[in-house]
């Protein structure tokens, strides 16, 4: 009897059980927060301990505040490269690496997948290195072949700080998102090549219309991934450029411009209004891309 | 046997497998939190249990101190000390965190200059800092110590920081090449002279004469302080854009860009000791901190380096400026503030111990009894055979004052942009239009500051 009755016990709370820790850890470190910076973004403060309401005043500062608009174009630049440049090499890599007549094809899927494993820190201290003027290995090597005197300073020159950053990004993810690219490779029903081949389509035409349209659902997921990815961009800048924005603030992204107004500042009601906009903006353009994709459609 | 236990374990899972209906899995991951989590309540990590807990983030100051705690614990039995070397990154991270939540607040610390006013902003009672004013009157320290140095940790009226160092600035050259030149350094008395001879000795990408940048604030800073201008007064108005910024960056920006170039900037770590060491760089600005830096990290270059004071503006003008710094703050939150200051004063107001660290760090004190000691006068073979601490210590009377201002790190970010921007401008168009965009934009940072500090209603 006692018996049955822990066994009803359980079944009617153990899913309250299991879930309690998520919904709680959730609560305290995401709805809380939220919340706290919705109340925090129409007061200027000084640190936790100090606050004066204004209202709208840090939404209109924003609106006026040129440093914003910088962060905003330099993270919307990089991201662009991310999408327009990232993805298709890792897709061109996915193809290149799912071909059977390719020897050693595992080797070359984790050597391109490794520098992801690295971690961002490491990655902007060995890329610092390698960018540095003069004695740089990216220097020494444009010098070696004579395209560029040898103290080009990357980091210090406004104009080649984001591609320097876009290089660097490059390297450590387009073999993550080839990974995506190449399992959803793996996952198109081989007859369609065969269905498409016996009517004679090419190798491009079988890519066009029978591997994109297959890989559609996984190639959306991961631009929307990466386009989020490329707003939150924060450490490889940070550490490449010295705790800083680099020259002329030409690698302030919106998140080093928000860690800045917060936590350097001490400025959190300003901080948590251009959290928002970041968050609303991502969310705008993730819709977007998923309602163009055609992927986001009303569950019926 | 063997199935006869096979079926009674069997018969155990089944048991277990009604009692917790939901698999093996998260049975086992249930338990690992169980044990890890009781584990770690049972071993808790041990909280330090000394009477003073000191932050530092220079590992020079860090073993110097380390050195002198056991005369400070054997003057004040049962007190203990621990010294703590946090990274400068993090020491100004976590004191702020630490300081917001009144949590971990170590009871005294060492912060850098660039980041001490950061700790000034909003109301009074929010500052974590105790105001040392009192105990400095009651010392009478502002006679025995640089008066200049306790600028930069005064806010409203308020000093928060016993100043560790002067930092008087020197340059540092190649003596070897200087001499193969010609070139005698007792001549070279202002800038002039100096960008004279570097016209002359400077090969465009193989050689320049100075290490001023061109991206950074830091060589037009200090080019700036030894002008008398600077970033705020000691009002904490900014006057970035006062009529001698305006002239210093005017004469900075053609130092480091254009077709007449003489310095450029390697860089810190290794490229820096590859340029001095090739020659390519044949002087560089030379605080006393650096030139300790300097001994450590180029040593191949002991008896070829020697120092000179700065050239100054005019003739018979300042010969240094001043470059970095640290304060010591007592914290609010310290329970034991009278010991903190006893052990303040054994670390910066000891000339004995002040002395034996000079030999360890070449920093300079700021007590200025301690530079009579014949510890700072004693020639260092790596630097010529001159006495380096003699010669700071002649420059460290006249180093001038740097204010405080909790906008200070924004004012030396938009002070880098206006650099980099009239660096850019000048190599693309040289002196077509540069005297009007420089003090354009001079004139824009400076009011991107001024509006940010219009925002402050504390």
């Amino acid at each position: 009897m006692l018996g049955s009755a822990y066994y009803r016990w359980q079944h009617k709370y153990a899913p309250y059980l299991f879930t309690a820790p998520f919904l709680l850890t959730f609560a305290v470190f995401a709805l809380y927060p939220m919340a706290k910076s919705l109340v925090l973004a129409f007061y200027i403060t000084s640190g936790p301990k100090s606050q004066v309401f204004v209202g709208l005043g840090n939404f209109a500062f924003m609106l006026r505040d040129p440093n914003f608009y910088v962060a905003v174009k330099n993270t919307a630049v990089f991201a662009l490269f991310s999408v327009f440049l990232q993805l298709p090499l890792s897709l061109g890599l996915a193809v290149l690496l799912n071909a059977k007549f390719l020897k050693l094809r595992n080797a070359f899927r984790f050597g391109f997948f490794s520098p992801y494993l690295l971690g961002q820190v490491f990655v902007a201290v060995l890329f610092s290195v390698i960018f540095a003027p003069r004695l740089g290995l990216l220097n020494r090597a444009l010098a070696a072949v004579a395209l560029m005197p040898s103290n080009t300073d990357w980091l210090g020159d406004p104009d080649r700080v984001m591609p320097a950053l876009v290089l660097t990004a490059l390297w450590m993810y387009v073999g993550f998102n080839m990974i995506y690219f190449l399992a959803a490779l793996q996952a198109v029903d081989k007859d369609l090549y065969d269905a498409a081949a016996v009517d004679g389509a090419g190798p491009f035409q079988r890519f066009v219309h029978v591997t994109l349209p297959s890989i559609k659902p996984v190639a959306v997921f991961v631009v929307v991934l990466s386009t989020i990815g490329s707003f939150q961009l924060f450490e490889l800048p940070y550490l490449m450029l010295r705790n800083g924005p680099g020259p002329e603030q030409a690698g302030l992204t919106i998140v080093m411009y928000l860690y800045q107004k917060g936590f350097e500042a001490g400025d959190l009601g300003y901080a948590s209004v251009v959290g928002w906009s970041l968050a609303l903006g991502v969310l705008g353009i993730s819709l977007l891309q998923m309602r163009l994709a055609g992927t986001w459609k009303r569950e019926t | 046997m063997q199935t006869q236990g096979a079926t009674r374990w069997e018969a155990a899972m089944d048991r277990l497998g009604d009692w917790f209906p939901f698999g093996k899995a998260p049975l086992i991951i249930l338990l690992l939190v169980l044990v890890s989590g009781g584990w770690l309540l049972l071993h808790p990590v041990k909280r330090t249990q000394a009477t003073l807990r000191f932050w530092t983030f220079a590992d020079t100051h860090y073993y110097a101190y380390l050195n002198a705690k056991p005369s400070f614990e054997a003057a004040h039995p049962g007190q203990t000390v621990d010294f703590q070397f946090v990274h400068g990154q993090a020491v100004t991270t976590r004191l702020r965190a630490a300081f917001w939540a009144n949590l971990d607040v170590p009871d005294m610390v060492e912060v850098e200059i660039s980041a001490a006013g950061s700790f000034f902003r909003g109301p009074s009672d929010d500052i974590g800092f105790e105001d040392l004013t009192p105990r400095l009157k009651a010392e009478g320290l502002f006679d025995r110590m640089v008066k200049a140095r306790f600028a930069p940790y005064t806010h409203r009226g308020r000093i928060y920081g016993l100043p560790h160092d002067v930092h008087p600035v020197m340059l540092a050259y190649r003596r070897d090449i200087f001499e193969a030149e010609g070139i005698d350094v007792s001549k070279l008395q202002t800038w002039d002279d100096l960008i004279a001879i570097g016209r002359r000795v400077t090969i465009p990408d193989k050689r320049y004469l100075l290490d001023f940048p061109d991206a950074s604030p830091s060589g037009l800073e200090m080019c700036l302080f030894q002008r008398d201008g600077g970033y705020f007064d000691s009002g904490g108005r900014c006057i970035m854009d006062s009529p001698v910024a305006v002239e210093t960056l005017k004469w900075y920006i053609p130092l480091v860009a254009g077709p007449n170039m003489i310095a450029d900037d390697p860089g810190w770590g290794q490229p820096w000791v590859k340029a001095v060491e090739d020659g390519y760089l044949l002087t560089f600005t030379c605080p006393d901190w650096r030139s300790k830096f300097t001994e450590q990290q180029i040593a191949r270059m002991a008896g070829k380096l020697a120092l000179m004071p700065l050239p100054a503006v005019k003739p018979g003008g300042r010969r240094t400026s001043s470059w970095g710094g640290t304060m010591l703050g007592l914290t609010k939150a310290c329970p034991n503030k009278d010991l903190a200051w006893q052990l303040a004063k054994h670390l910066y107001l000891n000339p004995e111990e002040l002395a034996k660290r000079f030999r360890d760090t070449n920093i300079l004190p700021a007590l200025k009894e301690a530079w009579t000691h014949e510890a700072i006068n004693e020639p260092r073979p790596y630097w010529s055979n001159q006495p380096i601490g003699k010669l700071y210590a002649e420059l460290a009377g006249d180093v001038p004052p740097q204010y405080a201002s909790p906008y200070i790190e924004f004012a030396k970010g938009k002070l880098s942009e206006v650099v980099s921007s009239c660096a850019n401008y000048y190599k693309k168009n040289g002196e077509a239009g540069f005297a009007a965009f420089a003090e354009a934009r001079l004139k824009g940072a400076a009011d991107e500051v001024r509006e940010m500090m219009k925002r402050n209603p504390f």
